[in-house]
């Protein structure tokens, strides 16, 4: 309790004298504990979704029959007749338009006679009454209407309300039959007959899954092989719930790496903990001293730091809870629009603050705040009384190892160049990593050395050309080593965050207008209506194709169809392509191929036979290459398939499989187009022929897109995707930045001795202020110099190593220099500007009461 | 600068320093001190003035309010004829930068800075170019022509308030204010500066006034003004 008692006194309650600082302090704190709260529950709640929908209403059951292009109904007819105990659950799941609300659910045909009873409910059922005997009738009364639908309660529908929906390309009205118990809005789907459900897709003739629920004995595994005999062999039995998984895995690499972005807040927070306990530590050596000498141990001084770094730490954790939990709505927002457009459809669950986040944010918080004071408040107990208490001292300042640091700086710089050519480890780029890491320690040492450098180099010239402050200023930084190298380090990693993310997307965004430019060969696109997903291929009606084809100006329509598949556990896209168009289509220079053969040369091997081309991120998960044989599960068949050669594909990161569209239809005999490319002859207007295809597909939900209009749309989805990393890297410049204006404070402070100096000896108030605005304007300037060269460091690993490993995509460097330019003026502007409340403070300093303290 | 007039019609050269009936009063933790209690002082150049009294006597207050650092309660601080009341604080500034030297007990040098730089630096806080010709002599005048490009952790005291004084004597002041200048010396150093104090003032013609426990200093000067209670107790001219 003494004890307690005396670290109120001395270091809790000092705190309160500076009230500015020590909010600011905390508020970095807050803000990188935030951050790393947000994205750790966004991304749960973005990627949790998907036990919910389908699976959630896949109930108990143990396996599922898959087969790319979906199951033959047969199939079902086959583990119907079996001699086991085995329940057989068909099933269609799609997704469905709400046209009113344009609300995307999804769709599930049933066997509704076997399974109905659990969504064939009335109201009054779900208000908790018993299900009666009417409810049950009104399942068989409607059955067989093509128009019964039944929905989830949260859907806010009730029994004989008309819907609208929009499925592929066609609007249907249906009936609400029923409305079935729908908690939390996770279960919520539009349920159907599964003839209806055929009827209403066009999937004649096949299901999608056939969900099986087996006797306990024997195990699960000897099940699959028993009912894989059974079945054709491309036909598979899995778990129930491996789409899920496979998702989860895919999705791991994205999690991972928005994980790790938002570490640099908190790297950035580090630093500015440092700083804030280092300055204290120097501030207090004389009261250290006289602690010392009254008795208190090395123990002691340093518990004392350690608590006042944890007081800090435990005062952001808890302001960054709420924080974090507000962040995190709209870092769902911009997360579940990324996955949506990339990887899967998913509808974000909800955003749970238990018991675990809250000890996350406390450990983070107090446990960054921690470690980085301990250096400093090691430094303190190592005091001894004596030197402390000495009359006369001036500000000590820890002898910097400059030379020592700079070895140090090299040799880590060395090993973060060779762990950037490691090879990704289980799937993830764990060296790349480990190679930023260093890279980021190898700067913060060798800061020292570079602020000595530049502000001694410096001062006389900033002296001649902007006045006597700002030699002051520079002298004053060069002064203060170690507290301006931890400022200059702290902002120059947010600012390095910055320009790496800043080149990686920029080459990204140029790689992907260069290769757009080469895949988009048709004048007009035309897609069903509805909201586009990775894993989401609605079709257009069978005929509309013909139709386009016949209207004067249309030289060629190219259908295109592709379907979600499994690859080696993993899911990818298999598609196919009109190739007798390619008799029509301009060529395009630039070749899309990773071999650099040109397209007229590729394309045409895949024609009629079993040869494809695929992506380059399926031949990077599945460590493939030209030449190599594939196996395909198509339909009931086993069929093996060579690669013809390795395109780029930046649409998606699942990974891709194109075909000749002949080809599929031998395995996968539904005609149906995802999406039609239609020529135009160069002699006919667009405008008109656009005109003439509009009038068409009247009566159909399609979409169409110009050449230009699908480019800026792809472009516009490429920058959503990137949205949260700017987003973080914002917050990590903010944090950054309130240190500089803390830390700025801290010297005004500690200067007020030295500031009072110059008034005495003729420094007017604007002069004073001119002295700590020039120091905020060096310090920016110097951090915008360690950033940049460690930003393009660091782009280097991003693209080559950690964005190559994670999702296997070749990115072309490219500098993005308007933005970057652009980026580091805002930055330094508010560096600057960080100054003003310190230079006020300065200015306001009584030179009569700081001069004659004696 | 005011000039009076004798009886046949010639100037009268005013004191560089007047205090006429000057208080100070300020607040302390909501207390108010008095620290000066209608206070009369003139100062003429060339004048080596000791003040002397107990701590809390209003010495430093004094050297304020001459140094144009501070504005008296009530009463008139005129410096060099200028009257500081009547200045804003651009003003008073102004008037420190060509009238006023200061010097301190602990020095106050800056320590990132050498000795020439510490030296030039008033000279450059008023915007004046190439000071350094300016500099090299004024430590030619406390004898430390060498010296110019040590840094002040690498001079012994002495050195220091020497340092201390040549960059108070930069500007040419009309007036040295000099606070306990031998306080952080030992007695022999501090002789020395007291001698040198001196010997400037007569050379310069400034007038010099030094707050100060020391008795050496009392017995160099031309005028002992004793303080007790913010008021003059006693002035003893020589």
């Amino acid at each position: 309790m003494p004890l307690f008692l005396l670290f109120h006194r001395l270091m809790v309650r000092p705190l309160s004298r500076e009230p500015v600082r020590t909010s600011l302090t905390i508020l970095a704190i807050a803000l990188g504990v935030a951050v790393v709260l947000a994205i750790d529950l966004a991304g749960g709640a973005a990627t949790g979704s998907f036990r919910s929908s389908m699976e959630t209403l896949a109930g108990d059951n143990d396996l599922e029959v898959r087969a790319s292009g979906g199951v033959p109904e047969s199939v079902v007819g086959t583990l119907a007749t079996l001699p086991y105990s085995i329940r057989v659950s068909p099933r269609i799941e799609d997704y469905a338009v709400i046209t009113d609300t344009k609300k995307s659910l999804p769709l599930i045909g049933l066997d509704l006679v076997a399974e109905g009873s659990t969504y064939a409910q009335s109201e009054s059922q779900n208000a908790g009454g018993p299900r009666t005997q009417r409810a049950s009738e009104n399942v068989f009364e409607h059955l067989g209407d093509a128009d019964s639908i039944w929905v989830g309660s949260i859907a806010g529908y009730k029994t004989g309300d008309r819907v609208e929906l929009l499925i592929n390309d066609q609007v249907r009205k249906y009936t609400v039959r029923g409305v079935y118990p729908d908690s939390n809005g996770n279960e919520s789907a539009i349920v159907m007959d599964l003839a209806a459900a055929q009827q209403a897709l066009a999937r004649y003739g096949r299901v999608d899954r056939i969900l099986l629920k087996v006797p306990e004995a024997p195990s699960l595994e000897d099940w699959q092989q028993r009912l894989r005999t059974a079945l054709p062999a491309g036909v598979e039995v899995r778990p129930q719930g491996t789409g899920t998984n496979e998702n989860r895995r895919m999705l791991a690499a994205f999690r991972w790496n928005l994980r790790l972005l938002s570490y640099i807040s908190l790297v950035v927070g580090a630093f500015l903990i440092y700083n804030t306990i280092s300055v204290s530590v120097v501030r207090r050596r004389q009261d250290i001293g006289i602690v010392r000498a009254l008795g208190a141990s090395r123990r002691v001084i340093l518990s004392a730091f350690i608590g006042e770094a944890a007081c800090f730490g435990l005062a952001g954790a808890l302001l960054g809870l709420p924080l974090g939990r507000f962040m995190a709505t709209g870092a769902v927002r911009l997360m579940s629009a990324t996955v949506e457009s990339l990887y899967v459809s998913s509808r974000p669950g909800t955003i749970e603050l238990n018991a675990a986040s809250v000890l996350l944010a406390l450990v983070i918080g107090v446990g960054v705040a921690v470690a980085s004071a301990y250096a400093p408040a090691r430094e303190a107990s190592q005091v001894s009384p004596f030197e402390a208490m000495a009359r006369g001292r001036r500000e000590y300042d820890v002898r910097m190892h400059k030379a020592r640091d700079l070895w140090l700086a090299l040799v880590l710089g060395l090993a973060a160049a060779g762990a950037s050519r490691a090879p990704a480890v289980a799937g993830k780029p764990l060296l790349g990593y480990l190679a930023a890491i260093l890279l980021i320690a190898a700067s913060a040492l060798a800061m020292p050395a570079f602020v000595d450098a530049l502000t001694s180099f410096a001062s006389k010239l900033l002296g001649k050309l902007f006045g006597v402050e700002a030699m002051l200023a520079a002298r004053s930084l060069a002064a203060s080593l170690r507290r301006t190298s931890v400022l200059v380090g702290a902002l120059s990693t947010a600012i390095a965050m910055m320009t790496a993310v800043g080149i990686m997307v920029g080459s990204f965004r140029q790689s992907v207008v260069l290769w757009m430019s080469n895949q988009l060969p048709a004048d007009l696109y035309l897609r069903p209506a509805g909201s586009p997903a990775a894993d989401r291929h609605p079709t257009i009606s069978l005929g509309l194709a013909e139709d386009i084809a016949k209207i004067p100006g249309v030289v060629a329509v190219e259908r295109l169809r592709a379907y979600e598949i499994s690859y080696q556990g993993m899911p990818a896209t298999l598609a196919s392509a009109d190739l007798d168009v390619l008799d029509v289509i301009r060529w395009y220079p630039h070749s899309e191929f990773l071999s650099g053969r040109p397209q007229q040369e590729v394309l045409p091997e895949l024609r009629h036979s079993n040869t494809v081309v695929v992506s380059e991120p399926f031949t990077y998960k599945h460590h493939l290459k030209a030449g190599d044989f594939i196996g395909l599960s198509l339909g009931e068949t086993q069929a093996s398939f060579r690669i013809a050669d390795v395109y780029y594909d930046y649409s998606s990161e699942r990974g891709s499989i194109l075909m000749d569209r002949k080809t599929m239809l031998r395995y996968l005999p539904d005609p149906a187009p995802s999406n039609l490319a239609i020529y135009v002859s160069p002699d006919a207007p667009l405008e008109t022929v656009r005109a003439e295809i509009e009038k068409a597909t009247a009566g159909h939900r399609v979409l169409m897109f110009s050449n230009r209009d699908l480019r800026t749309e792809a472009i516009r989805i490429f920058d959503r995707t990137f949205a949260i990393t700017y987003a973080l890297e914002a917050v990590a410049v903010i944090v950054a930045v309130m240190g500089i204006a803390g830390a700025l404070l801290a010297l005004a402070i500690d200067r007020r001795r030295e500031l009072g100096l110059l008034r005495f000896l003729g420094a007017a108030t604007g002069q004073v202020r001119k002295l700590i605005l020039v120091e905020a304007g060096l310090l920016g300037l110097l951090a915008n110099f360690a950033g940049l060269a460690l930003g393009f460091a660091l782009s280097l690993i991003l693209i080559y190593v950690i964005n190559k490993q994670s999702f296997g995509w070749t990115i072309r460097f490219h500098w993005p220099v308007e933005i970057l330019l652009g980026a580091l003026t805002v930055v330094y502007a508010a560096t600057v500007l960080a100054g003003l409340y310190p230079a006020q403070v300065a200015v306001r300093l009584n030179p009569l009461e700081v001069v004659h303290e004696e | 600068m005011e000039l009076a007039i004798d009886a046949a019609g010639r100037p009268i050269q005013m004191p560089i320093l007047s205090l006429q009936d000057v208080s100070k009063d300020y607040l302390t933790d909501g207390q108010p001190v008095h620290a000066l209690s209608g206070l009369s002082l003139n100062v003429e150049r060339g004048e080596f003035v000791a003040l002397v009294g107990r701590s809390g006597c209003g010495k430093s207050t004094l050297l304020n309010l001459a140094g144009a650092m501070d504005f008296s309660t009530s009463g008139r601080v005129l410096l060099d004829g200028v009257s500081t009341s009547s200045l804003k604080d651009s003003g008073l500034t102004q008037l420190r930068r060509q009238r006023v030297g200061f010097i301190f007990q602990s020095f106050q040098l800056l320590h990132t800075l050498t000795v020439f730089e510490n030296v030039e630096l008033p000279l450059l806080l008023a915007g004046k170019h190439n000071p350094r010709e300016v500099a090299r002599e004024r430590l030619g005048w406390v004898e430390l022509e060498g010296l110019g490009d040590r840094y002040p952790h690498q001079l012994s005291g002495g050195q220091m308030q020497r340092v201390a004084i040549a960059r108070a004597l930069i500007h040419s002041p009309s007036i040295l204010l000099a606070d306990e200048p031998t306080g952080n010396l030992d007695t022999t150093t501090g002789n020395v500066i007291l001698e040198l104090l001196r010997r400037l003032t007569r050379e310069q013609n400034t007038a010099t006034i030094v707050a100060t426990h020391s008795i050496e200093a009392a017995s160099l000067a031309n005028t002992l003004v004793r303080l007790r209670d913010g008021k003059i107790e006693e002035i003893t001219r020589r």
